[in-house]
C-alpha cells in the first residue's frame, strides 16, 4: 500500500482491514507458515496507523497501540516493538491497564516462542528466531499491502 | 427474538468486504446439524431463558465436503453470536481483536463497549465450553463489558454469560 493511500484511509476502513489481516495472520501462524511473519507485518501497518489517528485514552486507541506492539513482535521485529512501546508508554493519557498490556506483550511473546520452539528455548537460542523471522520478511513478498511505500 | 444471519452484513457494516462469509458459515453449521431455516433456538443469557428464531439463506450442503469442518464451526458460531448480540442489545462490530486481548471481537453500542469471545460446539455439553470461554474473556484487560457466547449447533442453542 502506498503511504499516501494509507494516510487517506478512514478509521472505519482501517478497522475492516485490520480485522481481515488479523484473521489471516492467525490462520497462517497456526499452520506454521513462513508467510505468517509478513501477514503480521500487514497487521502492524494498520495497527500503527490506527494508533496515529486515535487518542491513547480511547478504547480503540488503546487497542491499536497494544495491537501494534503485539504485531511487531509476531512479525519478528523486536526492535520495532520496543520502539513503539517506548513511544506509546510516553503518552501520559494511556490508561494503566494498556501500559501493563504493552509490557505483558513482550513476556507473552517469549512464552509463545518457548512453547513453539522448546529445543531452542532449552539452549537459550530464542534470539536467533528474530534473525530467521526478519529473513522471512525479505522479498519475494506475498502480501503487497503489508508494506507502506 | 429474531436472529437473522442473512442480515449480518447490514447490521454490522464493519463486516462488509470481509472475505469470510460468516452468513454462509452459520448456515452450513446449522444445516450440517440437521436444521432448516427458520430454526427455533434456545437462548440462555446469564441464566435467563428465552427462545429465538434463527433465519438464514439455505446453502448447498454438498459444499461441506470441501470446507474445513472446524472453520465452519468457528465462523458459523461467530455469525450466530454477532447476530445474537446485535438483536439482544444493539451491539455492532468495531473490529477484530488480536488473541492476546483474550476476546475475538470489540463491539460498541449507544451505552459503551463490549469484548466478545465466541465458540461453537457440534455435539456435547456446551456448558463446559462456556465456562472455559468465560475464564478466557475474564482475562481481557480492556475497561469494557465482557461476554462469552457459545453456540451449540446440535440443539441449536446460544449460551451467553458475563464472566
Amino acid at each position: 500500500m502506498k503511504e499516501n493511500e494509507l494516510r487517506a484511509t478512514t478509521e472505519d476502513e482501517l478497522d475492516a482491514f485490520v480485522s481481515i489481516a488479523i484473521r489471516r495472520a492467525e490462520i497462517l501462524n497456526d499452520s506454521g507458515s513462513a508467510s505468517a511473519c509478513e501477514a503480521w507485518q500487514e497487521v502492524l501497518l494498520y495497527e500503527e496507523r490506527l494508533a496515529k489517528i486515535t487518542q491513547p485514552a480511547e478504547i480503540a486507541g488503546g487497542v491499536a497501540r497494544v495491537g501494534a506492539v503485539r504485531a511487531a513482535l509476531a512479525s519478528g521485529q523486536r526492535g520495532e516493538a520496543k520502539r513503539l512501546a517506548t513511544e506509546y508508554l510516553a503518552e501520559e493519557l494511556l490508561p494503566p491497564e494498556r501500559r501493563a498490556a504493552i509490557n505483558r506483550a513482550f513476556d507473552e511473546d517469549q512464552d509463545y516462542l518457548a512453547r513453539r520452539f522448546p529445543a531452542l528455548a532449552r539452549r537459550g537460542r530464542l534470539a536467533e528466531l528474530d534473525l530467521w523471522r526478519s529473513e522471512a520478511l525479505a522479498p519475494p513478498r506475498v502480501f503487497p499491502w503489508a508494506w507502506a511505500v | 427474538m429474531r436472529i437473522a444471519l442473512q442480515d449480518l452484513v447490514s447490521i454490522h457494516p464493519a463486516l462488509r468486504g470481509h472475505p469470510i462469509e460468516f452468513t454462509k458459515s452459520g448456515g452450513f453449521a446449522l444445516q450440517r446439524a440437521g436444521h432448516a431455516s427458520p430454526a427455533s433456538a434456545e437462548i440462555e443469557h446469564d441464566g435467563a431463558l428465552k427462545t429465538a428464531e434463527v433465519e438464514w439463506t439455505m446453502e448447498d450442503i454438498a459444499l461441506l465436503n470441501v470446507l474445513d469442518k472446524h472453520r465452519v464451526t468457528e465462523d458459523g458460531a461467530e455469525a450466530v453470536a454477532l447476530a445474537y448480540v446485535n438483536s439482544d442489545a444493539g451491539w455492532k462490530v468495531k473490529r477484530r481483536l488480536q488473541r492476546g486481548e483474550c476476546a475475538d471481537w470489540l463491539l460498541r453500542n449507544e451505552t459503551g463497549w463490549l469484548a466478545l469471545e465466541v465458540s461453537g460446539t457440534i455435539v456435547g455439553n456446551p456448558r463446559a465450553r462456556l465456562e472455559e470461554k468465560k475464564t478466557q474473556v475474564s482475562r481481557c484487560s480492556l475497561a469494557v463489558d465482557r461476554l462469552a457466547v457459545v453456540v451449540a449447533f446440535d440443539k441449536p442453542a446460544v449460551l451467553a454469560a458475563r464472566p
